[in-house]
């Protein structure tokens, strides 16, 4: 009897650990991605709102992830060849990203930019970045955001030759993300 | 010895308690915190037609789209032919405009049958990514005039004999990334009592599929069954192969056809000729789709650019 009490203590511990354990990690639920291509013969950009991201500020662990279907384009045309022929989202239905910093991790931040190292998995490659990304703090939000540069041809995606003059080469990337508590 | 194993089995549960917390990937938070947004199954085929017949897919809203169809072939028996490239051409020009997501009117001129067609199409049901809805239906109704002889039509003398009408329902489904099949029973109420002697309620099984070939190219055929056709002399049944190739806002279509017409009603009834690669059965045709965005959404994006 003794013994089950102690179980049932310690699993009520265990319980509560758990949950407490997850207060560390804060989460974006509408983070927001936008992608500018910009050349001579056309300008593409399109905008993703419903980007995820969570960090756990006890270990300084991010992790991001992205549909690449939420994407909105201008053109439905111009989304439909993004999927269809670009991305091909029907094989890679999202990117992720993984990361630490120990810039994320403990309670009080500072308004400047840190580096944040991890993989990016997209388009079925798995590539080391490093981006650095600018902290914005008051007293009821935690805000990151940044912009960087991707190579499309790191990320295997091939542009017809007819198509070339369209697309550029760099790609560059804005993200905001807005976090809250996650429970 | 009960006392330890129930000890054991706390330590455990503690343990795994503690590493579940830590091992439970980031991500896989993310995966269960994603709402579950219905995703419709995109470009079950390409455009609007598959080869010539009309596909289960529509455009998006606000988009105008025009086709620019020509067809080559040689007449056969024709050896003295003077002609530099092909016997004989046609033309067709198109538009058609997209109301909403679902529901289209087109319109076209052809030049070898002189027919003016127009067709009203709504999109029932949409494939979606989830296995919950696993095809599309796309209901469409055809309006087509004749105004001349030509293949195996005779023009009727009274003007509203001129008019026919074809209703479709299209069932697709897209199987994978590559692989989009689609079966189309419809019925065609013709004006005069062609092709078929005394009928003018015919009933049609359309076929037709697609294969991606590459990102940017793909392969597709069809094949129209017309039901209680006496297929020798009342004309032979639509068989097409296409290329499509898409460049941007422009598409292009290759195909291989035994018609020689546009049009939604004369490409399943009026072909002379079965389909062969010598002359006379090989219509050989370049579409060009050209695709305008009348009403272009605007995603706000993170920047907002001085222009």
């Amino acid at each position: 009897m003794k013994n089950q009490t102690i179980n049932l203590a310690l699993f009520l511990f265990i319980l509560h650990g758990s949950i407490f354990g997850q207060s560390d990690k804060i989460i974006a639920r509408q983070g927001k991605v936008s992608f500018f291509s910009y050349t001579a013969v056309e300008n593409i950009e399109a905008t993703n709102n419903q980007v995820i991201s969570i960090i756990d500020r006890e270990s300084g662990e991010i992790a991001v992830q992205m549909l690449m279907r939420a994407f909105v384009f201008k053109k439905a045309l111009m989304e439909e060849h993004f999927n269809e022929s670009y991305v091909e989202s029907d094989t890679y239905p999202k990117l992720t990203f993984s990361g630490t910093t120990n810039a994320l991790k403990g309670e009080e931040f500072n308004d400047a930019p840190i580096f944040i190292k991890g993989i990016m998995d997209f388009h079925g490659v798995q590539k080391p970045v490093e981006i650095k990304t600018m902290v914005k703090t008051s007293t009821d939000t935690f805000v990151l955001e940044g912009d960087f540069n991707v190579n499309i041809a790191d990320f295997a995606i091939t542009v017809p030759p007819l198509l070339v003059p369209n697309i550029s080469k760099e790609i560059q990337v804005m993200f905001r993300f807005e976090y809250a508590p996650y429970e | 010895m009960n006392n330890k194993l129930s000890l054991l089995t706390t330590l455990a549960l503690f343990l795994f308690g503690i590493l579940g917390i830590k091992a439970q990937d980031l991500l896989d938070i993310i995966e269960n915190e994603t709402p579950d947004i219905p995703m419709y199954t995109q470009a079950t085929f390409k455009g609007n037609r598959v080869v010539l017949t009309q596909s289960v897919e529509t455009r998006k809203k606000g988009t105008l789209e025009f086709l620019l169809g020509t067809r080559y072939w040689n007449v056969p028996n024709n050896d003295d032919s003077q002609s530099f490239g092909a016997d004989r051409f046609s033309g067709y020009f198109g538009m058609q405009y997209s109301f909403s997501d679902r529901f289209t009117l087109g319109a076209g001129v052809g030049s070898v049958d002189g027919n003016f067609n127009s067709f009203a199409k709504y999109r029932l049901v949409r494939q979606r990514e989830d296995k919950n809805v696993p095809l599309g239906i796309t209901l469409v109704q055809g309006l087509s005039y004749f105004t001349r002889d030509f293949g195996t039509f005779t023009l009727p003398e009274n003007s509203s004999d001129r008019l026919s009408y074809i209703s479709q329902v299209i069932i697709a489904r897209k199987f994978n990334k590559n692989l989009s099949l689609q079966f189309s029973p419809s019925y065609i109420r013709t004006g005069t009592n062609q092709p078929v002697n005394d009928k003018n309620d015919l009933f049609l099984l359309g076929f037709g599929g697609r294969y991606k070939l590459s990102n940017h190219v793909s392969l597709a055929g069809e094949y129209g069954y017309l039901l209680g056709r006496n297929e020798d002399e009342e004309g032979y049944n639509l068989f097409g192969l296409g290329v499509n190739w898409e460049v941007g806002d422009l598409i292009m279509h290759f195909s291989f056809t035994n018609s020689k017409s546009f049009d939604d009603i004369a490409i399943y009834n009026f072909n002379p000729n079965n389909f062969h690669f010598r002359p006379g059965g090989l219509h050989i045709g370049v579409n060009a789709t050209y695709i305008l965005h009348l009403n272009k959404r605007k995603p706000k994006s993170l920047k907002t650019r001085e222009e």
